[in-house]
């Protein structure tokens, strides 16, 4: 019978259909538009510059007890690998759309695709960063180096269950892309990626602690030095059951609703 | 074989549910036998396509492929606009399962067939339109499908591409059958044995593909 020829299990097929996708993907994210992979780069590292150069006018020479350099390296990795993962993730459904003729690629695999690749960068960019700031001297040597693969694992996690939300939110209810786009400010402002958590005020900073975001940024910063104060209510696995939940979330929208609108 | 058991499908507009294209529709199409699916412009043709290849899914009811069945061939389709023809035929290839070291001999037959020079290194953006169905043509051919659906493919290329699209379509029918749409007759009349005429959401099976054409034209106005 025709069945046996060539019959592939789903998950074969899953995999298969993941791999392509993360291969095209990386290919337009590297090679789209003049030098694309610099700026991928660049953009990091010319945040960490301007920052560092403000706080050095303003002679902050540490945070918290550990150094501004590691302070703000480590805050702003974390800080664009949560923004672009979500961001990429939020645009997968719609930039790929052509591909949605094949059976074998479906919405989610694009989104899946889209943050395991942004992952993968901010990996490659993150250690790119950290070797050329130990070349200028800076100790990059992370004291419990568990939790923080752990904080960047937890944020990706976070990232990806917001932007598989986002991807079906934005078909489902248009408005939401301006009102997303409003937030990222907002939101950087809260997360204590470039104002010190610990510098914040009572009530204020209970407040704080209520965002995701900030555990995982504050966890990873703890994991370079024992020196480290931060807020006494940080908890990791706090991140990690927001994160849990929006992929939840997310996954049971492409589930229910996809088929109705990624067609329209 | 594929199995078409009461299949309804409405679409979603801006302001909720839209019309019922198909109204029930069963139908068992045997393997290798080649049917035109006829019927006037917003008959629920190219929906049916889709539905079969899988591009979509049926509102209700349900469609089982017991064979490997294409992707629907159509003007523009499946292609990403960014991408290279090289990068959109190394793409499928992957999809469908190819091993890495039988890609590139594949790519090769793909723009052996394609004809389209250089441009095949481009992206798929700066082709003209009998270039692209040149292309998705070629991509199709490229795997061994035991039924191919063609929504009007070779509509857009020129007569030299259409002979050489013949000549393929032929070739295909001795192996594999085909599942098309066409407003020509004759191009029908010539690939398909069977035909199905859809109306008013309402499928009608013909073992002739000029029966279905005679109950077709009888609804036309005269």
């Amino acid at each position: 019978m025709n069945i046996a020829k060539g019959y592939r299990s789903p998950l074969m097929i899953t995999f298969t259909t993941w791999k392509a996708l993360f291969l095209r993907e990386a290919v337009a994210r590297l090679t789209s538009g003049r030098s694309a992979w610099v700026w991928l780069l660049l953009e990091p590292v010319l945040q960490i510059s301007f920052m560092l150069v403000i706080m050095t006018q303003l002679h902050v020479r540490t945070v918290g007890g550990i150094d501004t350099v590691v302070w703000l390296v480590v805050g702003l990795v974390f800080a664009n690998l949560f923004k672009r993962t979500a961001s990429q993730a939020q645009h997968a459904i719609s930039a790929n759309r052509a591909l949605y003729s094949y059976r074998q690629v479906k919405p989610v695999d694009t989104v899946l695709v889209r943050a395991a690749l942004e992952g993968f960068l901010m990996i490659v960019i993150g250690l790119i960063l950290v070797a050329g700031a130990s070349f200028l001297g800076y100790d990059f040597t992370p004291n419990e180096s568990w939790v923080l693969l752990g904080a960047f694992i937890n944020i990706w996690l976070l990232a990806l269950g917001l932007g598989l939300i986002a991807s079906i939110g934005v078909l489902m209810i248009p408005e939401l892309e301006k009102i997303i786009a409003f937030a990222n400010i907002p939101i950087y402002m809260i997360s204590g990626v470039a104002i010190p958590i610990s510098a914040i005020p009572e009530p204020f900073q209970q407040w704080l602690m209520y965002n995701p975001i900030v555990h995982s940024i504050e966890s990873a910063r703890k994991a370079m030095s024992i020196y480290y104060h931060t807020s006494p209510d940080l908890n990791l696995f706090y991140t990690t059951e927001a994160a849990l939940f929006c992929v939840f979330i997310g996954l049971s929208l492409h589930s229910r609703f996809v088929a109705k609108v990624y067609k329209k | 074989m594929i199995i078409i058991d009461d299949v309804h499908k409405r679409y979603q507009t801006d302001h909720g549910h839209g019309p019922w294209v198909l109204k029930g529709i069963s139908i068992t199409i045997p393997t290798h036998l080649s049917v035109g699916i006829i019927g006037c412009n917003g008959a629920g043709k190219s929906t049916l396509l889709r539905l079969i290849g899988g591009t979509d899914t049926p509102s209700k009811g349900r469609i089982e492929r017991r064979c490997r069945v294409s992707w629907p061939m159509n003007y523009g389709g499946g292609l990403q606009n960014n991408m290279t023809g090289r990068q959109n035929s190394k793409f499928l290839c992957r999809i469908h399962g190819l091993r890495e070291q039988e890609i590139p001999e594949r790519i090769a037959s793909i723009q052996d067939f394609t004809e389209i020079g250089a441009a095949f290194d481009q992206p798929v953006k700066t082709y003209s339109s009998g270039m692209k169905s040149r292309l998705q043509f070629g991509l199709t051919l490229a795997f061994d499908f035991d039924v191919y659906i063609s929504d009007e493919a070779t509509s857009a290329g020129d007569a030299a591409f259409r002979n050489k699209a013949q000549t393929a379509f032929n070739k295909l029918i001795n192996r594999a059958s085909i599942i098309m749409t066409s407003h020509g007759e004759g191009t029908l009349t010539q690939f398909c044995q069977a035909g199905i005429w859809l109306h008013n959401g309402q499928a009608h099976w013909f073992d002739d593909v000029k029966d279905a054409f005679a109950a077709y034209k009888e609804t036309l106005p005269k």
